[in-house]
């Protein structure tokens, strides 16, 4: 395949395919408040013999409560609720059931969001009209480790960990000696990062950094992980800052 | 002022000194005058001498034929018999002979000074230290001391002083410091004011607008001209009445120009005052050169003119720091007051008919004159000032420079104020355009192509394929328009990674196997600025693989965007159509390649189409700077074209 978002994949089948690795069930929630949506995912999960849909609900605190209860591995969350903000469910699943992947939909998959939300902590986005097939792939791929990842995100992204979208001309080859704003991202994260905003397909990027396409979603989904944390610890320092902790 | 108190101590130490080393020799206080002009000392037993303490201050020219000397004769004890004599012996000390004279030690001649005759004058400003030879001297009884004082005509008052007798060991200290006082001091006063005159008026010279360093200089001269009164003792006669123009012009020239400098100071510009101040100033010595023996009276009459002159000075000095208030502009009338207080001291110490006054009776008796002493002073106070002035127009020049530069600096701050003002409100105008334009995009493409599906649907024509078709399509528009939107630095390269990132999912999807190239140097793309412009770009991809999802055998799509030059190259390829392709006239087909036309034409460029077998390719050709995309007529219904 040309694109390497598929982490299990083998082409756009591959959720298809009977990948007996992983013979375990995936269990799902759903927190969607539009029922037409509601309906259209949860028949998603239901159309996958490896998903198990443990539940399918309408507000933040009826995903909140029942993420607590059932303990799913994925949870699919529409950014629009009506009681709570997208992002408090979010923030909850990774506090509490950092096992948990968290998915969320949204209508344009707009930058913005997404960031939003993968720095409270989802490592995956959908786009709310997509297909059944690729619901459900989404979701496998997701809990393979591996996670899609945008130019405009990955911009955002570096912006987020306030690192330069051009390299300094010295730190392409070795390391800089000068102390650039500490960051955790390590080299290698930080130029895929900026090779994608650049618009390069992940093929190419893979084979520019010389890993194979399945390290590089792997690195995406780390990435997203240091920027909950680094989001979090920012605001730790920022709340202190103000004299709120 | 340190330079004052210092030169009060300097007087007052001498004082001291003098009286102290006087009390070591034998100092005769009491002499006995004969008015008598004979050049020989008048015997004993001759009538008229009389008894008469020292110093001894008489009255001019007594009756029709005055004496040309007075004798004055003493008795003292020599060196005790077989004390030998150690250091040159004996000698006897006059600190002043102002005439000149002779002085006698037991019937012989032991020294003289010169006296005014047909040729010459003189005028001795310097004391007179002459020793006594040993074989002279009685060691055993009494000495016998004459002295002959010439007594000028023109003095109203002969002075001499007390005598001191001793070794020359003890006097010649005495001897030296009154020398150094009395000329020495002047010597120098007039070497260095006629340098400083030449310095300063070299100034003011060149830069003839500072009046203030003419004058001064013009003081200084006068002044070093004047103090040649004490250097210069003996003159021939026929040169005496020049002499003392000289002198009368170079003293009440010191106080006119002292006075113009203070009024000068003072900012008082009086032009009648000054022509007056210099007219008076000329008339004395005129007066002198005019009628030489007229000078007792010049001396008399112009000179006590000058008092007001210099009285008038001190006053606007005073004005000046009253006005000014400040310690520099009280330094020159101290000075002022000060040569004034000489004066005074001078006067009495010239003119008192008493030799020794009641107060402060040892130092009138040494009679130092102290006029130019603190006239010295005062030459420093205006230098002093002039260097203030100097020193202050040099901060005030520096502070002009920083003020000025802070100006500069100022307005260039205000410029790049400005300017950034400027841009800032053309990025915002930009930005505003770019928005209205996107609205009017979304308005006449998004819109229309709803409320046409609407009426569509709402006539029961179209199936419900269709209408999703259509819906997808409206929802690819708006996500176009949020990607042409959303990179806050308005990078093309985002945008389309993020349309090409989305397609490829739906491609994936529908078993076409998607690749993309961007090969854009970094920052560059002159042809793709505005957002408008990427949006008009996304939009042509977009009717471009929408083609290929619809008509384009299942296989390798290819989108490839180059920049060669300024210029912008987009392609899309595919595997060619699934069925053979229709004659060229195909009218459905054609609407959406024509879409696609009129979007090149408004971003300035071109769309090709090559239906290369097996494939197709659509080629949009952006050249360099493209004509700003105007409001121009809108493309048609971007809809479904099948």
């Amino acid at each position: 395949m040309r694109y390497a978002l598929r982490a299990s994949g083998t082409g756009q089948s591959g959720h298809r395919s009977p990948a007996a690795r992983d013979a375990m069930t995936l269990r799902v929630l759903i927190v969607e408040d539009e029922p037409e949506f509601l309906r259209r995912f949860s028949a998603a999960v239901l159309s996958d013999p490896r998903l198990q849909l443990v539940g399918a609900v309408p507000t933040g605190q009826a995903g909140i409560e029942l993420l607590d209860l059932e303990r799913p591995d994925v949870l699919l969350l529409d950014l629009g609720l009506p009681d709570l903000r997208g992002v408090e469910v979010i923030r909850h699943a990774a506090a509490a059931h950092p096992g948990c992947d968290v998915l969320v939909v949204t209508m344009f998959g707009d930058d913005a969001h997404v960031v939003e939300s993968i720095e409270a902590g989802a490592t995956g986005y959908l786009l709310k009209d997509a297909s059944t097939e690729r619901v459900v792939a989404s979701i496998h791929e997701l809990h393979d480790g591996g996670a899609p990842i945008s130019p405009g995100i990955a911009r955002r992204v570096l912006t987020r960990f306030r690192v330069a979208l051009k390299p300094a001309p010295a730190d392409i080859g070795a390391p800089a000696d000068t102390p650039v704003s500490p960051t955790p991202l390590t080299p290698r994260e930080t130029e895929l990062l900026r090779l994608t905003a650049k618009g390069l397909p992940f093929d190419e990027i893979g084979q520019l950094l010389g890993i194979s396409s399945h390290t590089v979603v792997a690195h995406v989904k780390n990435i997203y992980r240091k920027l909950a944390v680094h989001s979090r610890s920012e605001a730790v320092y920022e709340a202190s800052q103000l004299g709120l902790l | 002022m340190k330079a004052l108190a210092r030169a009060v101590r300097a007087a007052v130490a001498l004082a001291l000194a003098l009286q102290a080393v006087a009390a070591a020799a034998l100092e005769i206080d009491r002499m006995q005058r004969l008015e008598d002009a004979a050049t020989t000392p008048p015997a004993a037993s001759a009538p008229g001498w009389q008894e008469v303490p020292l110093p001894d201050a008489s009255p001019g020219p007594s009756g029709a034929a005055p004496a040309e000397a007075f004798w004055y004769r003493a008795r003292f004890d020599g060196p005790a018999r077989g004390a030998t004599p150690a250091d040159g012996g004996w000698a006897v000390y006059l600190p002043y002979l102002y005439d000149g004279g002779q002085v006698w030690l037991n019937g012989a001649l032991v020294g003289e000074v010169p006296e005014s005759n047909a040729e010459r004058r003189v005028r001795w400003e310097r004391p007179h230290l002459f020793r006594l030879p040993p074989s002279l001297l009685r060691g055993d009884g009494a000495n016998e001391l004459a002295v002959r004082a010439a007594a000028s005509p023109e003095r109203a008052i002969r002075r001499f002083p007390r005598v001191q007798v001793g070794t020359l060991r003890a006097l010649l200290p005495v001897y030296d410091r009154r020398l150094f006082w009395v000329r020495t001091m002047p010597q120098l006063t007039a070497f260095v004011c006629a340098l400083t005159a030449g310095f300063v008026l070299a100034i003011w010279w060149r830069r003839r607008s500072e009046v203030l360093y003419g004058l001064f200089g013009v003081a200084a001269a006068l002044w070093g001209v004047r103090t040649l009164t004490f250097v210069i003792e003996t003159l021939p006669v026929d040169q005496w009445p020049v002499w003392r123009m000289v002198y009368l012009a170079a003293t009440g020239g010191f106080i006119v120009v002292l006075a113009l400098f203070a009024m000068q100071l003072a900012q008082v510009d009086r032009p009648w005052l000054r022509r007056a101040l210099l007219a008076y100033w000329l008339l004395g010595p005129l007066w002198v050169v005019l009628s030489p023996a007229s000078e007792p009276l010049v001396n008399r009459v112009w000179s006590a003119g000058l008092i007001p002159v210099g009285l008038g000075a001190i006053a606007a000095a005073i004005r000046t720091v009253a006005a000014q208030r400040t310690v520099a502009s009280a330094v020159l009338p101290a000075a002022m007051l000060l040569a004034l207080g000489a004066g005074v001291h001078d006067y009495v110490v010239s003119w008192s008919a008493t030799a020794s006054p009641p107060l402060l009776t040892g130092w009138f008796e040494q009679r130092i004159f102290l006029l130019h002493h603190a006239a010295n002073l005062l030459l420093v106070a205006m230098g002093g000032l002039l260097t203030a002035r100097f020193v202050h127009a040099m901060d005030a020049l520096e502070d002009l420079n920083h003020t000025l530069e802070s100006r500069v600096a100022d307005r260039e701050r205000r410029i790049a104020a400005d300017f950034e003002r400027m841009a800032e409100l053309q990025r915002q105008n930009a930005a505003t355009e770019a928005r209205q334009a996107i609205m009017r995009d979304i308005h006449d493409g998004l819109g229309s192509r709803l409320f046409t599906s609407l009426s569509r649907v709402e006539r029961g024509d179209m199936s419900e394929l269709q209408i999703a078709e259509v819906l997808r399509a409206c929802i690819a528009d708006m996500r176009i328009a949020l990607d042409a939107l959303a990179p806050e630095d308005g990078d093309f390269r985002t945008a389309l990674g993020n349309f090409l990132f989305r397609w490829q999912g739906q491609l994936e999807e529908l078993h076409f196997q998607p690749s993309w190239r961007i090969d854009v140097p970094e920052g560059a793309a002159p042809a793709l600025q505005s957002p408008q412009a990427t949006l008009q770009l996304l939009r042509i991809a977009q009717e471009a693989l929408t083609n290929v999802v619809k008509h384009a055998r299942p296989g390798r799509v290819r989108v490839a965007l180059r920049q060669a030059g300024d210029a912008l190259t987009l392609e899309v390829e595919d595997e060619g159509p699934r069925r053979p392709p229709r004659p060229p006239a195909d009218a459905p087909a054609g609407r959406g390649i024509d879409n696609m036309r009129a979007r090149a034409r408004q971003l300035g460029g071109t769309l090709e189409l090559q239906h290369d077998a097996p494939g197709t390719r659509v080629r949009l050709h952006l050249p360099s700077a493209p004509p700003r995309a105007l409001p121009g007529p809108r493309p048609a219904e971007v809809g479904p074209t099948a």
